[in-house]
């Protein structure tokens, strides 16, 4: 290969010309603040779990009477400390796979240790993406067999009183069922524009590395 | 303390800048992000100086910070920028007779080393700097005799772009 032979003698021979940075140029970039991938992922993550959190506090007042009525609060009660706990495990996992990552090491290294970042940040959302799917079941179950409950708490809305009596409990469950594949669909396109371009090209080089293992 | 060691980075950094130039030519396309670049690489170089206890060169530790930064963690803002604002690589051009056919010899190399994937291009970025195979292998993590099969195939794939 003498042309690459020819660039490499002459990468060291001869010097290339750059735009010369002067020290008085350099301090004030050691102030910036990074724009890393990895920094992008932890923010990302912090982010969502405060969404999820705040977005706990606007549930309308109506939805939990209806809950109450319905004898459902010491469940929800339970789920939420349950869930909880499992995000703060999960915080704690992001936090120390964000210390892991060291930029010293070697490039596969560092690749391996981001992409155990992103499984982390994988797992969080088919926890989040199942127990939302989960939920939905098991409310509907537990609906489907306190039937009369139900359908004497809903008839007292206007909402549900236009639904003929005969239709109202069809009509009430395609409902819950279209709105639940709706929401989850949401969720799933939602992590996968997130997550899944933020760290598209890292997977790709990753693989070439691991390629060359064999 | 913290002052001494900001000076000590600075002055080492700026002695050394040409390294983070080039592996910031080879792996952006406009100005803009090889600036972006420069001032990542800078970022993440400091971050770790506290680390750097000098059991290497610093230029050799340089390469590692430099070259991880713009393989994992950079983001490319621009997709694929297919027209070039600055051309690539330019050589001070040397008192002896300048030969053109050379210099364009030189650079449809360059070209088609950019073309690259951003693995290959760590490999011939540390062959072109004089790196033996060992240090290649240990810069990328992989094995030596990897280092040597890999860059066997892109000297095959360079052939290919240059003479399809």
């Amino acid at each position: 290969m003498d042309q690459l032979e020819a660039l490499k003698k002459e990468w060291q021979s001869r010097e290339q010309v750059f735009p010369k940075i002067t020290a008085d140029q350099i301090y004030p970039m050691l102030l910036k603040k990074s724009s890393s991938v990895v920094k992008w992922i932890v923010i990302i993550s912090l982010f969502e779990i405060a969404f999820w959190t705040i977005l706990a506090f606007f549930i309308p007042d109506s939805i939990n009477e209806f809950n109450d009525e319905m004898g459902l609060n010491t469940i929800y009660t339970i789920l939420n400390v349950v869930n909880y706990s499992v995000v703060a495990i999960f915080v704690y996992l992001f936090y120390r796979n964000y210390q892991k990552i060291q930029v010293t090491g070697s490039v596969k290294e560092l690749m391996g240790n981001i992409l155990r970042t992103r499984k982390t940040v994988h797992y969080f959302v088919y926890y989040n993406i199942g127990m939302a799917a989960l939920l939905m079941i098991g409310i509907n179950v537990f609906y489907y067999f306190n039937k009369e409950k139900l359908y004497d708490i809903l008839r007292q809305d206007d909402l549900y009183a236009v639904i003929p009596p005969e239709t109202f409990f069809s009509t009430f469950f395609i409902g819950q069922f279209v709105a639940g594949v709706l929401i989850i669909g949401l969720l799933i396109v939602f992590y996968w524009l997130l997550y899944g371009l933020l760290l598209r090209r890292l997977k790709r080089n990753y693989k070439e590395l691991k390629k060359i293992e064999v | 303390m913290t002052k001494e060691l900001e000076h000590s980075f600075v002055s080492q950094l700026e002695q050394n800048q040409n390294i983070v130039h080039k592996i910031c030519r080879l792996y952006t396309h406009d100005s803009e992000s090889h600036n972006d670049l420069f001032q990542e690489i800078t970022i993440q170089l400091w971050r770790a100086f506290p680390k750097f206890r000098g059991d290497s060169k610093f230029s050799t530790w340089m390469y590692r910070v430099a070259l991880n930064t713009a393989i994992t963690l950079y983001r490319k803002n621009k997709r694929k920028v297919q027209t070039q604002d600055f051309e690539g690589i330019s050589f001070k051009i040397t008192s002896e007779e300048y030969d053109s056919t050379v210099e364009d010899q030189l650079k449809l190399m360059y070209d088609a080393v950019k073309t690259l994937n951003d693995i290959d291009k760590a490999l011939v970025f540390l062959y072109l700097e004089n790196k033996n195979y060992r240090e290649i292998a240990a810069t990328l993590g992989i094995t030596e005799v990897n280092a040597r099969v890999k860059m066997n195939r892109i000297k095959e794939k360079l052939r290919t772009i240059l003479n399809p």
